[in-house]
């Protein structure tokens, strides 16, 4: 069976500095994989090279058999991404706004009808959809581009730091959502956070990054016992300090 | 593509630039009106004679009598005091100039035979040089020409008038090697309404067009909504080209607003000044100028409208990519406030040079160096075009056209590059 994502030695500097070194590991098919790690670890950067922003210096990664260095285009049919504090345009209704994002990935009419339809259902906004975004609050802009990202039911959903600034309700919204969307469609979810609470009850793998490399890869539950520690962050910490 | 390009419509034509739109043609209209009734007022005090009469003889009345017949208003105040207050006079008839006829003049210039002095009197309220140039003291040269006429005939007699006017002028104009009997500043005035009126046009649009798509993209990084457009299956020759293509409507749109509020003020402006004048004289006088611009091949032809009309939209187009570009390289909204600054000042040189001189005629190395800003060619295209210099015109066009097709390139190139995220004016990239 073929990964929803192959990583194979990911490597990306930014002048002298290497922002991501020989970076490799997979997500299947409906999984979720949590990337952890302080500011500057590297996170967004492989996020990026995933979504097709940035191109890797070498190696390289296949989404749904696609190559990020030699198909980009193929690659973005398969993929969504969410970057870290995304907004919408302010200026369209939420459903204008699902409809828009709805028709850069399909043509026909009817699949762009199910798709916002789908949205709708997943963001949960009801009327409010029909209120232009700028009157929204953070939590609802949230819930809505986490739903463009996932009703397209791409094969690889890339989500930045999905519930950075969010109040506990609305991240555990935004938590079931990716769980439901994962189980349901499929969907593979990458997600990157500072926080190690939302990955160990969100991911079903994720690994803990310093200085661009992967410092240990594995189940939330494999993380704990590699470091003898009884949470993540304690983990995190013991990872961190030991590198 | 419709998509897409509905989406910026629709970031673009919002109600505040609509509002916008709105304020300005109405302004632009306003001015019309505002520059109509200043040059009504202007012509109807221009037919005016402000007299204080220290002399009261019948020499003086003569000087009245003779405006009068050549259609002046002559408004005389009659005075007795040796050194009257003229801030006092000037107040109560409310003028703005005066001469003065001083006592003794007629026994001077006839009976002593010598010259003598008039005072002119203007009063000063203002530093503007447009309302000063209006308030002119007319009315002494008036009476100056009115004294030598009436002179000439009061001790030549009548037999002698010609003197009034022994040399009469006629202009000759030589234009594309043709000699036309017309005036050249008239003909001149005639083609400067369009002359003048498209390059103002046109480097507001530049202006106003690199702002509008550089705060647009700049918006989109600040929102990362740009990342997400990118990101998507969509082509990103067509994001940067509905992105372009609606700013060139909202350019046209402005153009077409622009364009009718200028005519109409100009229309409104000219058929006010014509009522004033004798219609008659006036439409031979516009019927002459015409047939002298035709005579001497400085009309515009059909093709080189359209001519004109290309290098407009290749000056646009590079406006609009150009703007792509820095706007692709802005790190938020914030720092597209200052970066259509290389625009601005790439348009405003040429703009305000081709207002104050003749580029097509200065030297070699500066014109040459004017010729590498694309814009220039917009600017000077009619004037080429007027006076034979066709194959200047056209090697513009084909400059235009192979700046144009780089920079389409080079923002290809940079929406295809890492250099979107990971550099920006000013700064690196700091997200890692």
């Amino acid at each position: 069976m073929t990964a929803a994502l192959d990583v194979q030695h990911l490597s990306k500097s930014y002048g002298r500095k290497n922002a991501v070194k020989d970076v490799s590991f997979q997500i299947q098919e409906g999984e979720i994989f949590g990337l952890m790690g302080m500011n500057g670890a590297g996170k967004t950067t492989i996020l990026r090279m995933l979504a097709t922003l940035l191109r890797p210096d070498s190696g390289d990664a296949l989404i749904a058999g696609h190559s990020i260095a030699k198909h980009p285009e193929e690659v973005r049919a398969c993929i969504s991404y969410l970057p870290d504090e995304a907004g919408a345009y302010k200026t369209m209704t939420g459903r204008n706004y699902l409809a828009f994002i709805a028709g850069l990935y399909f043509r026909s009419e009817q699949e762009q009808k199910e798709c916002v339809a789908l949205g709708e259902e997943i963001c949960g906004l009801g009327e409010a959809l029909s209120q232009k975004i700028n009157t929204y609050s953070r939590g609802m802009t949230r819930k809505l581009v986490l739903a463009r990202t996932v009703m397209t039911k791409p094969k690889l959903a890339i989500l930045d730091e999905p519930t950075s600034g969010l109040d506990v309700l609305n991240s555990l919204d935004i938590r079931r959502t990716i769980r439901k969307c994962a189980e349901e469609y499929g969907t593979a979810f990458l997600l990157s956070s500072h926080h190690m609470q939302e990955v160990f009850t969100t991911a079903d793998r994720g690994a803990i990054m310093k200085d661009g490399e992967f410092l240990a890869e594995g189940t939330p539950q494999e993380l704990l016992e590699k470091y003898g520690a009884e949470t993540l962050e304690e983990a995190f910490e013991k990872a961190v300090k030991a590198s | 593509m419709k998509n897409l390009l509905k989406k910026e419509l629709s970031e673009l034509l919002n109600q505040q630039m609509l509002l916008g739109l709105l304020v300005s043609f109405i302004l632009i209209v306003l001015l019309g009106f505002v520059m109509t009734s200043t040059v009504s007022e202007s012509m109807e005090t221009s037919g005016e004679v402000h007299i204080i009469d220290l002399d009261q003889t019948a020499f003086t009345e003569q000087i009245t009598e003779h405006l009068e017949k050549q259609g002046y208003i002559v408004e005389t105040v009659s005075e007795n005091a040796e050194n009257p207050a003229y801030e006092k006079i000037l107040a109560e008839q409310n003028w703005k100039e005066a001469v003065v006829l001083p006592a003794g003049l007629m026994d001077q210039l006839f009976f002593q035979h010598e010259s003598c002095e008039l005072d002119t009197i203007t009063v000063l309220e203002t530093t503007s040089t447009m309302v000063m140039m209006q308030a002119d003291n007319s009315s002494a040269e008036l009476v100056r020409d009115a004294i030598a006429v009436l002179l000439s005939r009061n001790l030549l007699g009548e037999s002698m008038t010609f003197l009034e006017n022994p040399v009469t002028l006629t202009s000759y104009t030589v234009a594309n090697g043709k000699t036309v009997q017309a005036n050249a500043f008239s003909l001149v005035s005639s083609m400067a309404m369009f002359d003048q009126l498209m390059p103002l046009i046109l480097f507001m649009l530049i202006i106003l067009t690199s702002q509008t798509i550089i705060t647009a993209i700049g918006s989109e990084k600040t929102d990362k909504t740009l990342e997400t457009l990118l990101s998507s299956p969509v082509p990103r020759s067509m994001i940067i080209g509905a992105k372009m293509l609606s700013a060139l409507i909202v350019a046209l749109i402005y153009a077409a607003v622009y364009g009718i509020g200028f005519a109409t003020s100009l229309l409104f402006t000219v058929d006010r000044t014509a009522e004033n004048m004798n219609i008659g004289s006036a439409f031979s006088e516009i019927l002459a100028t015409q047939q002298a611009t035709e005579a001497l091949g400085l009309q515009m032809t059909p093709i080189g409208w359209i001519g004109v009309i290309v290098q407009l939209l290749l000056t646009l187009g590079i406006a609009l990519t150009a703007s792509t570009i820095l706007g692709g390289l802005v790190e938020d909204v914030k720092g597209s406030q200052t970066a259509s600054l290389p625009i601005v000042i790439l348009t405003m040189f040429p703009y305000i040079l081709s207002m104050m001189t003749d580029i097509r005629n200065m030297e070699l190395p500066v014109r040459m160096l004017l010729y590498c800003i694309p814009f220039t060619h917009t600017f000077i295209a009619t004037g080429c075009l007027r006076f034979g210099q066709t194959s200047v015109f056209l090697a513009g066009m084909v400059y235009q056209a192979i700046f144009l097709a780089g920079v389409i390139f080079c923002a290809l190139k940079l929406y295809q590059s890492d250099l979107l995220f990971v550099h920006s004016l000013g700064r690196k990239n700091k997200n890692t």
